[in-house]
């Protein structure tokens, strides 16, 4: 079963001739289906790991599977085709641009695939993306500019367009950092349900609450991974307060 | 990417294309005129070899047959075969050939000169003309300049170009940083991002190239007839320009212009797509604000604000730099180039216009002609409205001078001992010292005579006895004293450089007065002993001593007060008297004056045309710094007054920003101005208060006010744009769009 392996990452950071390791020497793995949070203090790397991973951000050492294809060595156009295809990112600022709709700012990745450059692609991408955001509850704002939707809308929004082109795997970086309770709620929900699909996420979080809707939990201390824990895959009609205690009681532990 | 992204961005953001689109039209309207003057030069230059040389393009003399020339005639790329009989001498045929295609002139003249039965070698080519056409030839060893010089002038502007333009370019791709961050995360490749960019720059620049190339040509055409105004008629031997403009110029013209834009846009998108997409997403396009160092000065004069100012004017300092250096060396060029033109107006002044103002009207060279052969002095000299008409030559010659004959003023600051090797050989006889022959027409020397208070003789010499202090190098006022004590009186001259016993003249006279000539003596040479002798004298010596100048003068003065109507018909007039028997050029004062303001007016439009343009620049920079980062400054002030400032507390920041601006040029500049006139003022020996009479306070006054008044404005604009906060709006963090 194909999986994002990750060997010996390290990021390190020089600013003004000081040596700042960020990543020490990470290994991690992600089967395919598998949706893991990262959880650790402020400064710990679990963002720089999630970019470094995502190859948003270059490595100072070590390597990164991608479901198959080494991501070390190649060129930043080769990343970028990956980043397109096979990648799919929610951010906590949700990073949209401002002067295209929602829709357009949906269906834009899948129009730069070889794909969606041909009219039957489009008409195919234009199908997938009133699918998706129907599913994410937003083809009501479609048309709207994205300062005229709430910001739970506008994460949904992302959402869509990190799926647009059918990615193997999410990076989600704070995906609800910026909402509130019940927006964080319904896109959690989303999230679940696209991995429950089968596609993988990779989330960083400060929220228990969140890391609690995750299959695994990976706590990152000093820039490198200090423990892990399984709590299983979501069930949508599960008891979420069993899940989150037994999470506390392990983040207690590690002294969260 | 560019359909579904940037169209829609460049329709909605048109006020941050501005600073490029000024940019781009600046250059293209810079390249344009480059070329369009540089095209007419040419044009003329092929023009002035046609004239003057003529169009033939190789030449061929000899006993050439009639046949032959047919035949020639008849020669595959031979467009004409002109028998030219101005050029011919004694029996010989010269034949000047005219070639359809050019480039077969260095292949095919040495065949035809073969078919004429006349040897190859023998061939003339016309170099110059062949050399516009680049058309070189590896015997043709002259250096031609034109098309080198118009290569690396062309090459440095559009490097220039490239150093100032390439900064707005820069700001504007960077203030969407952020936005191309999320590209990047969306799997946009470099390649793209770059392309995108170079789209977007290449639909911004479009019509201001047109329109920059446009205005540059008619710029050129302004420029060719101003040239023909001012040197039309006072340059001898010009001909008219005609503007012209091909079609291939305005090709070139647009290359290079496409490929000085294209580079200048090139080089900030290639460094924002080799950005990772995290450091380009990371960066929100915000002002950055960092409190690297203190403003003590604005800090001191304005306070808070004044603080708030200098660290908002650092945060922008790459923004600006264009803004700023356009500005300070355009005002720095203006106020340098009104000073030195002052300068040089006032000096020409007092040493030529002033100086020689009761000395000549009208001035003519005989071109290669004896004074004693002149028949005309008579004529010329009785002619209505003519108060004195001197007719003379130049002779070099040499005398000695004995130390007991040296003056004892002269003496006392050291004799001949300051003197080069050039100017004074010591001599077992005493100082071997240039002695200049001017030679009079006899009237004139007669009434010279008078002038000085001897009787008029017609066979010896007056001679000038005066020296400079050498010790003192203000030439403006010199100390002049006795060079010799002037007892002799015989002069031996003999010729320069030849030993030999030389001429023995008698001497009439020592005078410090000379005759009223457009001469100047012992300007160069300190220690030279002028001679002035009349005609009749110089027939009876004249080969045995010196070597007499090839051309004659006639130095006309006309009636008191003369104006330039007179003064035409009196050079008319000699013209008409001189100009069937002689090759002459003639000089009007009047008009030579007026011909010479225009050229100083001329120079310092063209050169404060420069200037304005670069102003153009600095504040087209500006308004595009102020327009263009609204939403930033709207962030920063909302940041500002959420912690208490006032509306009128950063209105006060923005006018201290804009007086920075606006105020650094003129900082800058008026202290260098002041030590450069004071060093020039030293150099040339000039007292300041004539300077500060006529320093161009008002032209230097006014484009300061331009630069502080169009800074203001963009600055006004600004602050219209950025005080309309919503507070809540303005910090609403904008990395979620």
């Amino acid at each position: 079963m194909e999986s994002l392996k990750v060997s010996n990452l390290c990021k390190t950071y020089i600013i003004e001739k000081r040596q700042n390791n960020v990543l020490r020497n990470v290994s991690l793995e992600i089967k395919q289906g598998e949706m893991v949070a990262v959880m650790g203090p402020s400064g710990s790397g679990k963002t720089t790991l999630l970019y470094t991973v995502s190859g948003m951000d270059d490595a100072t050492a070590g390597k990164v599977d991608f479901f198959g294809k080494e991501m070390t060595g190649l060129t930043a156009n080769e990343i970028s085709d990956m980043r397109l295809e096979e990648m799919g990112f929610v951010f906590q600022q949700m990073y949209m641009l401002k002067n295209l709709s929602i829709y357009d700012n949906i269906i834009m990745p899948a129009y730069q695939t070889s794909g969606g450059k041909t009219k039957k692609g489009r008409a195919a991408v234009n199908e997938r993306a009133k699918i998706l955001m129907q599913k994410l509850g937003i083809s009501e704002v479609a048309d709207n500019d994205i300062n005229e939707v709430s910001g739970g809308q506008l994460q949904r929004a992302c959402i869509c367009r990190s799926l647009i082109n059918e990615p193997k795997i999410i990076f989600a970086d704070e995906p609800t950092g910026a909402l509130n309770k019940q927006n964080s709620i319904e896109v959690m929900d989303e999230l679940n349900r696209i991995n429950l699909d089968g596609t993988s996420i990779l989330l960083v979080t400060h929220d228990m609450k969140v890391a609690a809707r995750c299959e695994r939990v990976l706590y990152i201390e000093d820039g490198d991974i200090r423990e892990d824990i399984t709590l299983g895959k979501w069930q949508k009609d599960q008891d979420m307060r069993v899940r989150e205690r037994t999470l506390n009681d392990w983040l207690v532990k590690l002294g969260w | 990417m560019w359909k579904d992204y940037s169209s829609g961005y460049i329709k909605n953001n048109r006020s941050s294309g501005i600073a490029v689109m000024i940019a781009a039209f600046i250059s293209a309207l810079l390249l344009s005129l480059l070329c369009g003057l540089f095209y007419n030069a040419w044009k003329y230059e092929v023009e002035r070899i046609q004239l003057e040389e003529g169009g033939w393009q190789s030449r061929i003399a000899g006993d050439i047959d009639p046949g032959d020339i047919e035949a020639i005639k008849n020669f595959a790329r031979v467009k004409d075969a002109v028998v030219n009989e101005k050029a011919a001498q004694g029996h010989e045929t010269v034949l000047d050939l005219y070639f359809d295609d050019m480039d077969a002139v260095l292949e095919d003249t040495p065949r035809i000169a073969e078919i004429a039965g006349i040897s190859p070698e023998t061939a003339i080519y016309n170099y110059e003309l062949l050399a516009m056409y680049l058309i070189r030839s590896p015997q043709d060893t002259a250096p031609r300049l034109l098309f080198p010089m118009f290569l690396i002038i062309m090459g440095m502007a559009s490097l220039s170009l490239i150093v100032i333009i390439h900064n707005s370019f820069a700001v504007s791709m960077n203030a969407r940083i952020h936005q191309f961050g999320i590209f990047s995360s969306i799997g946009a490749t470099p390649k793209q991002i770059r392309v995108c960019l170079l789209q977007e720059a290449a639909a911004l620049c479009a019509i201001p190239v047109i329109a920059g190339n446009l205005l540059g040509i008619g710029i050129s055409m302004v420029l060719i007839q101003m040239v023909n105004t001012l040197l039309g008629s006072s340059v001898s031997g010009r001909h008219q320009a005609v503007f012209g403009y091909h079609p291939l110029v305005l090709v070139l013209t647009l290359l290079v212009t496409v490929f000085t834009i294209w580079i200048s846009a090139w080089l900030p998108a290639r460094k924002l797509s080799r950005l990772t997409p995290l450091e380009a997403i990371k960066n929100t396009g915000e002002l950055m604000l960092k409190r690297k160092k203190k403003s003590p000065v604005l800090t001191f004069i304005f306070g808070m604000e004044g603080e708030l100012a200098g660290n908002a004017l650092k945060a922008q300092r790459k923004a600006l730099r264009t803004a700023s250096l356009s500005l300070i060396f355009s005002f720095m060029a203006f106020t340098l180039m009104q000073c030195f033109f002052t300068l040089s107006g006032i000096s020409t002044r007092e040493t030529y216009f002033e100086k020689y103002q009761d000395v000549w009207d009208i001035m003519v060279t005989v071109k290669d002609t004896e004074a004693d052969s002149f028949a005309e002095t008579k004529e010329i000299q009785t002619l209505p409205g003519v108060r004195s008409a001197i007719v003379y030559q130049k002779a070099a010659a040499e005398t000695i001078i004995t130390e007991e004959e040296i003056s004892d003023e002269m003496k006392s600051f050291g004799g001949f001992s300051h003197a080069s090797g050039n100017d004074a050989v010591q001599t077992e006889a005493g100082w071997s010292v240039n002695a200049p022959i001017m030679i009079l027409d006899d009237a004139s020397f007669q009434d010279y005579c008078e002038e000085i208070g001897i009787t008029p003789r017609l066979d010896g010499a007056v001679i000038r006895n005066q020296i400079r202090d050498v010790t003192n190098p203000d030439f403006r006022h010199p100390r002049y004293m006795p060079y010799v004590k002037g007892s002799n009186t015989v002069s031996i001259l003999r010729k320069s450089g030849e030993e030999g016993t030389g001429v023995e003249i008698p001497v009439l006279s020592y005078t410090e007065h000379v005759p009223a000539l457009r001469e100047e003596y012992a300007t160069v040479d300190y220690y030279e002993l002028v001679h002035f002798i009349p005609m009749s004298l110089w027939k009876e010596i004249k080969g045995q001593i010196a070597d007499a100048g090839e051309d004659s003068y006639i130095c006309v003065l006309g009636n008191e007060n003369a104006d330039l109507e007179e003064l035409n018909t009196l050079q008319a007039e000699i013209n008409r008297i001189v100009a069937g028997a002689y090759v002459t050029e003639s000089e009007n004062r009047i008009l030579k004056k007026e011909s010479n303001d225009r050229q100083v007016q001329g120079m310092m439009a063209i050169f404060g045309g420069f200037c304005v343009l670069l102003a153009i620049i600095g504040t087209g920079s500006v308004f595009s710094n102020t327009l263009g980062f609204v939403r930033q400054r709207k962030r920063e002030f909302a940041r500002y007054m959420s912690v208490g400032l006032t509306p009128e507390e950063i209105r006060k920041m923005f006018c201290i920003e804009a007086l920075v601006i606006a105020g650094r040029p003129i900082i800058i500049t008026i202290p260098l101005a002041v030590i450069t006139v004071g060093y020039l003022l030293k150099a040339s020996y000039l007292e300041v208060e004539i300077f500060l009479a006529e320093a161009p306070f008002v032209p230097i006054a006014v484009f300061m006010l331009g630069i502080v008044g169009t800074v203001a404005l963009a600055y006004y604009l600004g602050w219209r744009n950025v005080r309309k906060i919503n507070l809540a709006e303005a910090l609403r963090d904008d990395t979620m769009m």
